[in-house]
């Protein structure tokens, strides 16, 4: 460890400190990989300061983050009950896919303009910038932990069975964690070089959200388009938490493996994208 | 690179020990684009045209270098004539883009004190936000935690939000934290001692007692007299060259000596 006072031994053991040699760096992917294992604590003591500022900041803290997405489902729920009334426990269905894609919309913005603005800290002290945007992700798995309270009290206030398959809902969010994780490095990378990608990517994420069958249940989409739709990586997603939660079934194998497939290759590429461009960024001045 | 002799018979145990940085051509180029591009509309119509012309820049300019544990090597030079890129290449912030560059130990930067200090949170969290940034973790930091405080006298402010600091507080909390484990390598941009003048000893106090351990020191200043005081070696740096390295005094002589004419 780097920190820990080096024990005065002979002077010839110098294999106790470590190391740097700029000819003998593994590769940008791996060398990131290394170092944010190296920096683990940082991503538990950064999602903690998140956390921190985001319940200290607001008066009702915690509550808020209970109330915020019931508040959002009970209007969509107002406006579209009545479109959808022939889906059952609508509200369900609802609050179960929008928690998922309401993560991922605001886990890659803020990765992204974490990874930028830490770009002035990046200039003065040597830190793997990736373990802030891992930090995040972390974040928004407590936040979404914290709003599973009011997705359960739904469930249960429209007489919804609490089965088995439940329990593989933290493993679908997990897949769309890493997807997350992926699709923000990805955008970060890109919003270090243009300002106006953060704009683009806000509009696009507005798209995406009615692209995905979230308000609106798949069926009601022409068959000759379900096709298109199933190109969408977030209904995959949304699939593997909304079956057992509003279905109450766990989700197809086929499912579960587009999911794993759709999140590995998201973080392996994003992972791939940020680390070799990082440092295209840094050397601009 | 020899070393004067009154400074090798100094650090004469650790003589055997490789040295604790060597740069061996060090060259580092920036990229600066002619017309600024800033949103991704401009850079693709840009590039349409075919019109994305870059500049690029030779910050450092094949630097040898190589600085022993325990030794304090001084920084001169012009704004703008490579000193802080030569400290980011060692301190692991810029990588060489041509050249070698060798660290045997941990890097401390005291750069600019507090970076990463989040105003909203308190001195305690922020010990912690500012350790685990500068790489240390956490389980070590708990440990000296309270001799980081007592170093900083801050104890009786320490669960108080940082914004109600002042900027002596600050500097006194982040010098405290910087300094909190003895690096083999510390890095003093302009930043040599902070607070008022008690605490300024101590903070010289401190960093004597890290080099007479074996820390290797690199100080960048245009306070020459301080230079002097402190630094073994001096290193002229000039259009991102060394152009003159040695016995401290000879250095800085004709360093103002030539600063003087050139004015």
């Amino acid at each position: 460890m780097p920190s820990t006072p080096v024990p005065a031994g002979p002077a010839s053991a110098p294999a106790a400190v470590p190391v740097y040699d700029s000819a003998r760096r593994p590769h940008p992917f791996v060398e990131e990989l290394l170092e944010l294992w190296r920096y683990r604590d940082l991503v538990l003591q950064w999602s903690l300061r998140n956390l921190t500022l985001r319940y200290k900041k607001s008066a009702l803290g915690v509550l808020w983050t209970l109330i915020e997405p019931l508040m959002l489902m009970a209007i969509l729920a107002v406006v579209f009950s009545t479109i959808f009334k022939f889906m059952d426990r609508y509200p369900v269905y609802l609050l179960a896919g929008l928690l998922l894609f309401d993560f991922l919309s605001r886990s890659t913005l803020q990765i992204s303009d974490e990874i930028v603005e830490s770009q002035s800290l990046a200039k003065r002290i040597h830190v793997p910038r990736s373990a802030f945007a891992v930090a995040w992700i972390l974040t928004f798995l407590v936040n979404w932990l914290i709003a599973l309270l009011p997705l359960l009290a739904i469930m249960l206030w429209f007489d919804g069975q609490l089965t088995w398959a439940l329990l593989t809902v933290p493993l679908g969010i997990v897949l769309t964690a890493l997807f997350a994780l992926g699709v923000g490095l990805m955008v970060a990378t890109l919003a270090a070089f243009f300002q106006d990608v953060r704009l683009t990517y806000q509009v696009l994420l507005t798209a995406w959200l009615y692209a995905t069958p979230i308000i609106y249940p798949l069926s009601i989409v022409p068959e000759s388009l379900q096709g298109y739709f199933r190109l969408n990586p977030m209904l995959h997603l949304c699939t593997l938490v909304r079956d057992p939660v509003y279905y109450e079934r766990v989700a197809a194998p086929e499912t579960w493996a587009i999911g794993v497939a759709l999140s590995l290759g998201a973080v392996l590429l994003g992972w791939w994208t940020f680390t070799h461009w990082r440092n295209a960024f840094d050397y601009r001045s | 690179m020899s070393l004067p002799d009154g400074i090798a018979s100094a650090a004469a145990p650790i003589i055997a020990v490789p040295p604790a940085i060597e740069l061996h051509q060090v060259s580092v180029c920036f990229t600066v684009a002619k017309e600024r591009i800033v949103s991704f509309k401009e850079y693709v119509l840009h590039r349409l045209k075919n019109r994305v012309e870059h500049q690029q820049l030779w910050a450092l300019k094949a630097v040898d270098l190589e600085v022993r544990a325990g030794e304090t090597l001084g920084l001169v030079g012009r704004n703008g004539a490579g000193k802080s890129t030569l400290l980011k290449v060692i301190s692991r912030v810029l990588r060489p883009t041509q050249g070698r560059v060798i660290v045997r130990g941990r890097v401390a930067p005291l750069l600019e004190l507090g970076a990463g200090f989040h105003f909203d949170l308190t001195g305690r969290e922020n010990v912690f936000l500012n350790a685990t940034l500068l790489g240390h973790p956490r389980g070590p930091v708990e440990e000296r935690f309270d001799s980081v405080v007592r170093f900083a006298e801050l104890e009786e402010f320490i669960d108080l939000p940082v914004r109600s600091y002042s900027s002596g507080m600050l500097a006194r909390l982040g010098f405290s934290v910087a300094t909190m484990f003895r690096p083999q390598i510390l890095i003093l941009d302009e930043v040599l001692a902070v607070g008022d003048a008690s605490f300024q000893l101590k903070c010289i106090r401190r960093i004597q007692e890290f080099q007479a351990r074996g820390t290797a020191i690199l100080l960048a200043s245009h306070d020459l007299s301080s230079v002097a005081q402190h630094c073994h070696r001096v290193a002229w740096i000039e259009d991102g060259t060394i152009v003159d390295i040695g016995e401290a005094r000879g250095v800085l002589d004709r360093y103002s000596t030539a600063m003087v004419g050139a004015s």
